[in-house]
């Protein structure tokens, strides 16, 4: 055997071992969320289990919260990133394609306030919804999502505005189009991807947030899935670990499917950002 | 007279136009949700407020009560412990995977498409829900997966969570578990915007993979590296979700990060000028940080 042969076992042994890693944690979860109470009980050696069931997530899904649960994740963050993105656009688009004095101050301070932890602003924002009469409310959680989301949208879209040719803007601006139509009908349409990057990434994060919607939504129905399954595990006991590995499930799979299936889009996007920025 | 008419009512030139109309969402944003936020939050240390009461007036008792609890000095050293350890493993690992992706794709082998794929999804899982699979995973019962698995070859069961320094350890590998994609996405960028000639030449000179990497790869990765070190550190710092579910912060205060423990202070305690104080402290550490990359990137780049 050459020595690259060599180095492909070794390139395919440590992608074995990290594999086992990354997949365990997926694969014990369906493991359990198909096992019954019993098979629970005997551990590894149920790994694949005898009498494989669905009820666990029939019992989840035929729960009328737990779809509301699901609603109230998905608006709240599709929301969230959607705000995101339309603040991030006029800022991106200045960034990409306007001079002007303090433009690196701008870009440095719109990096550096994703370094603030969302607990330390929560704290007086918290304050300010309830003297609002916002505490509650979707949209408290809505604008926090999108002030949180904002800041990497800005950087990604610069980056996608970048490569949008810049004669395409000039042609139009010769035939007497003002900016702001260039960017509506020339610009946006171009960056489709980038945008659409941006706000599937923004709309991801949303989905996982816990914090926000935990401290600004006070009543149960109001709760996107994130913070459901933290309450519903704090009520489940040994006997039920089925049924919370099945809510686990049910709350992870949306983001993941999303993500694997936009990720080569994503990805693209992120390593522009990763390499330019 | 027509020419004239074009030449003034043309759109605006790329590169000229005022900036301002189309910045103002954007710092409109930074000021209400992060200016004024973190002024509000280093008045309220100096406040005694609590979440239920307004303050009513200022001094420094909050401040001297935060340094004086004995549990600080405990939460700041499993900060530590628990943000290097990431820190290291994230990277590690995360280098380990773009570089031997990078390396299968340019042989062509297959699966590395998968495996990129398998890591960001767990990327993707939520911070609470990433908790609460590893808690299943960690369960020290008889039937709990780690321990089942490790009863096969013979090893006896492990206090997973119960231990205080195996806490630690488990809430590193859980967060190591989803945090690795980010350090993966840009070290695989990195890697991949290094001009493959390098590599041919060094061949043509028989150099050895180690060679290559240690004298190609890691120096052209190098701001990279830093910078990417500066972002995992500070995202690790403010992690605290997937502990809550995870642990708790216990046993004792074994996981109880500085994240964690302010969180604890203002929503349980209701110390809204304790947690101020400790939220102000983190802001600190955060901003320590952003200065550091800021510093990093100038000085790598200085012709920028």
């Amino acid at each position: 055997m050459t020595v690259a042969r060599w180095g492909d076992v070794a390139t395919y042994a440590v992608l074995a071992v990290l594999g086992a890693f990354f997949a365990l944690p997926f694969l014990w979860l369906i493991s359990l969320a198909v096992r019954t109470p019993a098979e629970v009980y005997l551990g590894a050696s149920r790994f694949i289990p005898q009498a494989p069931t669905l009820d666990n997530f029939r019992l989840i899904l035929s729960d009328p919260a737990f779809l509301i649960y699901l609603w109230n994740g998905l608006k709240l963050s599709a929301s969230g990133g959607l705000v995101a993105v339309a603040l991030a656009i006029p800022a991106a688009y200045a960034a990409s394609r306007l001079n002007f004095r303090g433009k690196q101050a701008i870009l440095v301070g719109i990096l550096a306030v994703q370094m603030i932890s969302p607990l330390v602003i929560l704290l007086p924002l918290y304050r300010w919804m309830v003297a609002l009469g916002l505490l509650n409310s979707d949209l408290a959680v809505i604008a926090v999502y999108g002030a949180l989301g904002m800041p990497l949208a800005v950087w990604l879209l610069k980056v996608t505005f970048d490569g949008v040719p810049i004669e395409l803007e000039e042609a139009a601006a010769i035939d007497g189009a003002s900016r702001f139509t260039t960017l509506w009908r020339i610009t946006l349409p171009l960056a489709r991807p980038g945008i659409a990057s941006a706000f599937i990434l923004a709309m991801v994060m949303n989905w996982s947030q816990f914090l926000i919607p935990f401290i600004l939504l006070e009543r149960d129905g109001d709760w996107p899935i994130s913070v459901a399954i933290f309450n519903f595990a704090g009520a489940t006991n040994a006997s039920t670990t089925q049924v919370l590995a099945a809510a686990c499930i049910i709350a992870v799979l949306p983001a993941v499917m999303v993500f694997v299936a936009l990720q080569r889009m994503i990805v693209s996007a992120l390593m522009a950002g990763a390499v330019k920025g | 007279m027509t020419i004239i008419n074009r030449t003034t009512d043309r759109g605006p030139a790329p590169g000229d136009g005022h900036p301002l109309p189309w910045l103002v969402p954007a710092i409109a944003i930074l000021a209400a949700f992060y200016a004024v936020p973190v002024l509000d939050v280093l008045r309220l240390a100096f406040s005694d407020a609590s979440l239920l009461a307004p303050a009513s007036r200022y001094s420094t008792d909050a401040i001297g009560g935060v340094l004086a609890d004995p549990a600080l000095p405990v939460v700041l050293g499993t900060t530590l412990v628990f943000t290097l350890a990431n820190v290291a493993a994230l990277q590690l690992a995360g280098l380990c995977i773009a570089l031997v992706i990078a390396r299968g794709e340019r042989r062509g082998l297959r699966g590395m498409a998968a495996f990129r794929t398998l890591v960001l999804a767990a990327w993707v899982v939520p911070g609470i829900a990433n908790g609460l699979v590893w808690q299943m995973l960690f369960d020290e019962a008889p039937y709990g997966t780690l321990n089942s698995l490790l009863g096969y070859v013979g090893l006896g069961p492990v206090a997973w969570l119960s231990d205080p320094q195996m806490a630690m350890a488990s809430a590193v590998i859980a967060n190591l578990w989803q945090g690795t994609a980010f350090s993966m996405i840009v070290f695989y960028a990195a890697r991949r915007a290094i001009d493959p000639t390098l590599y041919e030449v060094a061949e043509l000179d028989a150099a050895t993979p180690w060679q290559m990497f240690r004298y190609i790869t890691l120096p052209l990765m190098r701001r990279l590296i830093a910078v990417n070190t500066v972002l995992v550190t500070v995202q690790t710092l403010n992690t605290f979700d997937s502990i809550l579910a995870l642990t708790g912060g216990g046993p004792g205060r074994a996981t109880e990060v500085l994240a964690l423990f302010t969180f604890n202070t203002v929503f349980y305690n209701l110390d809204l000028a304790g947690g101020s104080v400790l939220a102000v402290l983190l802001f600190a550490i955060g901003m320590g940080c952003a200065l550091l990359v800021h510093y990093v990137i100038g000085r790598e780049r200085p012709a920028a």
